[in-house]
């Protein structure tokens, strides 16, 4: 076997550490190699380059990637679940390249309207008598929402489709507003817990985190957190009360990290939140 | 009283694990939850993948993002006699193509002095340094390859993939992938070599 031949076979002998052992001449050409430097310094260089390659590593992606995909599939369930006519208009909607960001906009189409129907029902706010009626109409509508679950959300929505976006809108002005007032807060704990997209829930943590001082919004995420079940929202609800440190938290995490059926990631984010305590 | 099918995320505890496979025929038959533990067992292969192939780390987390997506809306398209990894490096190829041809530009390589900071934990320790300038030439002279032979490349020492599977997802023989993959390998090597003489500048 002359040296141009076994220079060709030399990847294939590469290849066996992936491919398993080259079949044809490679016994032949190991033998050449073996007694010829030239091929012999030819078949290292090649076996360090793969080497090399091999011993690439990449560092893991951002928490971003993994965010992304669990709202993702959030949204593709909350479709796949949704009836007929509902799930025409995310269909049609024109691909974007950032589409964590396109399906905002459809998406809002085929959810809950937490804001805009309690907001759409209220009286003028200002009056103790309004406000109290406000929080019994709430309290009421939470209970329905426990016993009865998404469903609800479903049947509201068909008859909220025309202000849907609305929904949306109305959680980032809240978490724009420099001091939101009890209704603000309540109307983003409603969004945290009722709204079935978890790009809404995700939105309306968000614009509670600078206000976790408060008590009603620690107990409005603490009542959220047993119901939620889309794993990206657990992991944020997990950080939120983690990071207040609110001794009452402890129970639902520590549920939370026995429950075999809630994801990994999220039972781990539960013990470790439960030893900071 | 309802009476109820098994709960899937029972049956992901249970000790026997689906294969790939399995979940991603549970996906396409409806149990979209399933696609979660695809997304948790090959994201990072996926990710190093695309970031060795772009040289861009945001433009491979975007470009990841979009296989994900596409798995779920084209999943009725999956088959029976489907290999998952060969179908999803097949998604992440067209993904990447389309995204080069929306940005139109070609895939560009990072600086390597870009990725040192990605590569090594612990920059500032001696003994790591000349680890940290392999990698950096081999970064250097990986995003010196064309396009196709990288991934070609990269599809062969990376992914655990036969060259059938591979010859799929190119479309192209078994032959012509493992010749491709080959000359690859030995460009890499030519121009490894060629950066590691070159006297620091
Ligand atoms: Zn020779």
């Amino acid at each position: 076997m002359n040296c141009q031949r076994v220079r060709e076979i030399l990847p294939e002998l590469i290849d066996e550490s992936r491919h398993g052992p080259a079949g044809g001449d490679a016994a032949e050409a190991r033998a050449h190699i073996a007694a010829c430097p030239a091929c012999e310094r030819e078949f290292a260089a090649l076996a360090r380059t793969a080497a090399a390659l091999d011993a690439m590593t990449t560092p893991p992606p951002s928490p971003r990637l993994r965010k992304n995909f669990y709202t993702m599939l959030a949204e593709e369930k909350l479709i796949a679940a949704a009836p007929a006519p509902a799930r025409a208009a995310p269909a049609a909607a024109p691909a974007r390249p950032a589409w964590w960001r396109a399906f905002l906009a459809p998406l809002a189409a085929c959810a809950l309207l937490a804001i805009g129907f309690l907001a759409g029902r209220q009286p003028s706010p200002g009056s103790r008598a309004d406000d109290t009626a406000m929080r019994t109409e709430l309290q009421q509508l939470r209970e329905q929402v426990n016993k009865m679950g998404t469903l609800v959300s479903y049947s509201l929505l068909q008859q909220q489709q025309g202000p849907a976006n609305d929904r949306l809108r109305g959680v980032l002005a809240a978490a724009r507003a420099e001091s939101p007032n009890d209704k603000t807060l309540d109307d983003l704990v409603s969004a945290l817990a009722f709204d079935p997209s978890a790009n809404v829930r995700l939105r309306a943590l968000e614009a509670l985190a600078p206000h976790a001082g408060r008590e009603l919004v620690r107990s409005g995420v603490l009542a959220a957190l047993p119901r939620e079940q889309n794993p990206l929202v657990q992991l944020e609800l997990i950080d939120f009360v983690a990071a207040t440190e609110d001794p009452a938290a402890a129970p639902a995490l520590e549920r939370l990290s026995l429950d075999q059926a809630t994801d990994r990631s999220v039972r781990d984010a539960a013990q470790r939140a439960l030893a900071r305590f | 009283m309802v009476d109820r099918a098994v709960d899937p995320l029972t049956v992901d505890t249970a000790p026997a694990q689906r294969s790939d496979h399995a979940l991603m025929l549970a996906v396409r038959d409806g149990e979209l939850d399933a696609l979660g533990e695809l997304f948790e067992r090959h994201q990072g292969p996926l990710f190093g993948f695309l970031c060795k192939l772009t040289g861009d780390r945001p433009t491979a987390e975007d470009i990841a993002q979009t296989v994900f997506q596409r798995m779920l809306k084209y999943r009725h398209t999956y088959r029976d006699e489907g290999s998952f990894t060969a179908w999803m490096y097949h998604l992440a190829r067209r993904c990447a193509a389309d995204h080069f041809r929306r940005s139109q530009s070609a895939p560009h390589a990072a600086d390597p002095a870009d990725l040192n900071e990605h590569i090594d934990e612990a920059p500032h320790a001696a003994h790591h340094a000349a680890t940290r300038d392999d990698h950096a030439l081999l970064h250097a002279a990986l995003a010196r390859l064309d396009h196709g032979d990288r991934e070609v490349l990269l599809l062969s020492r990376f992914q655990e993939l036969s060259f059938a599977e591979i010859s799929g997802i190119l479309e192209c023989s078994v032959g012509a992938a493992k010749v491709r993959a080959h000359r690859a390998l030995r460009t890499l090597r030519d121009i490894y070599l060629k950066l590691q003489n070159r006297p620091a500048s």
